[in-house]
């Protein structure tokens, strides 16, 4: 294992010399990919391309076993029992689609509920929405503490109801806090739940062991883990998996078809109708073994460090809201101009070429619920670098200059 | 306050606008001085108070919120309008806008060209930079109201 080294690591990444002028700081919302993704999705195409599972022909067996062989990488890279519980799908929004429709016609039942937080991503709660009031579940919501961390107290209290459901992000996209997964899952597990984490910020930020979680469903997009886009795995226990109801037909997930009823195919076919996104597959677990050669330690402690210098930074302008707690926080920060509109920080910063989100990051409820139009949100990755902090901090104090003058 | 009142405002703030400000604009030299101007002239444009903002008005498509009201004079064949936005770019660049439409014809407004208009004023960086801001989407609100 290689000793972590910046400069390294930035290397891996042709976007940057491409882009010598920007500051790319809009890392949660999407990730930069190293050559070597890019390079097993080109020889993929170049040297193997066929389609998975189908023909009889040596090149498709070929194409298969590489595509098999990233689900093996992504299962031993979350230590999953098994293979057949790494579903592939495009990404968190269509697994937490698939969780919520294949629940809702099998394991919920009218009268039911399900909790959420009202910190989620509106991947983790419009699919819920679509299917709750039609059939007659309801939705509860843990509200946040002052510090806009998840009330745990709350969290209790509404355990008590008894809900069958309890789905919440690893880390929130807007704020990067870390929320305390592993005492949440005990917990909703306790009262009876099934337990479904949002791990599209997590995975990128920790290790995740789904077995020591004892999590049911935890689910990802490979984009935001340097893998591309299109592609995201649905983890779940293989009982549950069986359970749910598909929410695609078509080939490849039934065993037999007659006009009058279908017979499904066995995990994980079952769930991924279709031709499979196998070039993303097999980027996606490029990106995971590029990753692995580096310690995860070490990157979180730089990141740490970059945080940490710009955390200071913001000490030093004047007039600002700074929402992100600066504890167990996964590297973002959202913050508000004092009577500005984040969308005018967000262009002035643009014209810098600091790239940022300003907005409401697709958590409107969250938004509303403290009156803010919405945050610039400041997300770091590995590959920035300390120079990069700095220059994003002078960004901010001119834009504040210019909106304030 | 009344659209009427809001309209009899507006009006001398964008001929301000358009022979004070617009000029300055294609002046300036850096970009810090140019974004300062367009954040003024938003400033000119009168503001459409909070319980006149009905949902009906809410421009969609912009990352910031936007209102636009509308009148048309049928004697004289001219349409005007009111808007407002909570960001203060977008509020600037679509005072520009206004100054440019407010008062036309309907054949007039119904042929005008935005991107056309903005290059002229050599503002077209700002049009396609604002691409996603809703400067596109007010556009097509304000030509809807045409008949
Ligand atoms: C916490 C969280 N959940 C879900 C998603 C949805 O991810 P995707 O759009 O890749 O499906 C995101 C992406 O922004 C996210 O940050």
């Amino acid at each position: 294992m290689s000793h972590f080294d910046p400069v390294n690591f930035r290397g891996h990444f042709e976007f940057f010399q491409q882009n010598p002028d920007w500051v790319y700081l809009d890392n949660a919302a999407t990730m930069h990919k190293p050559t070597a993704v890019l390079n097993a999705i080109t020889r993929f195409y170049q040297r193997n391309n066929s389609n998975v599972h189908r023909g009889a022909h040596t090149l498709s067996q070929n194409a298969t076993r590489a595509f098999e062989q990233a689900r093996d990488d992504i299962a031993a890279f979350i230590n999953a029992k098994d293979r057949q519980q790494i579903i592939f799908c495009s990404g968190a929004t269509a697994a937490l689609n698939q969780i919520a429709f294949g629940l809702m016609h099998t394991v919920l039942q009218p009268g039911d509920r399900i909790l959420i937080t009202a910190l989620e991503h509106h991947a983790n709660i419009v699919p819920w929405q679509l299917h709750c009031a039609g059939f007659g579940v309801t939705l509860d919501i843990v509200p946040l503490t002052a510090d806009n961390k998840i009330d745990q107290q709350a969290f209790t209290r509404l355990l008590a109801l008894q809900p069958k459901v309890v789905s919440f992000s690893h880390i929130s996209n807007v704020l990067g806090h870390i929320q305390p997964i592993a005492q949440m899952i005990q917990q909703a597990k306790k009262a009876g739940a099934i337990t479904v984490v949002d791990g599209a910020q997590g995975i990128v930020h920790d290790r995740i062991d789904v077995q020591l979680l004892d999590v049911d469903f935890y689910v990802w997009s490979g984009h935001k883990l340097y893998g591309p886009t299109g592609i995201g795995v649905l983890y779940g226990k293989t009982e549950l998996l069986e359970q749910l109801k598909p929410i695609f037909g078509g080939g490849e997930m039934i065993s037999e078809v007659q006009f009058s009823h279908s017979l499904f195919n066995k995990l994980p076919f079952r769930l991924e109708a279709g031709t499979p996104d196998i070039s993303g597959a097999i980027g996606l677990a490029a990106a995971i073994n590029w990753l692995q050669k580096f310690n995860t330690n070490e990157i979180k402690n730089y990141k740490t460090m970059l945080l940490k210098q710009f955390y200071n930074g913001l000490q030093a302008i004047p007039g600002l809201d700074i929402l992100s707690s600066p504890v167990h926080n996964a590297g973002i920060v959202a913050l508000n101009v004092q009577g500005e509109h984040p969308a005018d920080v967000a262009e002035l910063l643009n014209q810098q070429h600091v790239a940022v989100r300003g907005g409401q990051h697709c958590a409107m409820p969250f938004f509303s619920q403290l009156g803010l139009a919405g945050a610039v949100r400041f997300s770091f990755a590995p590959y920035n670098t300390e120079v990069e902090v700095a220059t994003s901090l002078q960004a901010l104090a001119q834009a504040v200059e210019i909106l304030t003058a | 306050m009344t659209l009427d009142q809001l309209l009899t405002d507006t009006k001398p703030a964008l001929s301000q606008i358009y022979s004070t400000d617009l000029p300055e604009l294609s002046q300036a030299k850096d970009w810090q001085s140019k974004y300062r101007v367009l954040m003024q002239l938003g400033r000119k444009l009168p503001a459409i108070p909070e319980k006149m903002k009905q949902p009906s008005l809410l421009v969609k498509g912009c990352e910031s919120r936007a209102w636009l009201m509308h009148y048309y004079n049928q004697h004289q064949d001219q349409h005007f309008f009111v808007l407002d936005s909570e960001a203060r770019i977008v509020k600037g660049l679509m005072a520009i806008m206004l100054c440019l439409v407010n008062g036309m014809s309907n054949t007039d407004l119904k042929k005008f060209n935005l991107a056309q208009a903005f290059d002229k004023l050599n503002l077209k960086p700002y049009l396609s930079q604002s691409r996603g801001s809703g400067l596109n989407a007010m556009m097509e609100r304000i030509k809807s109201c045409c008949h």
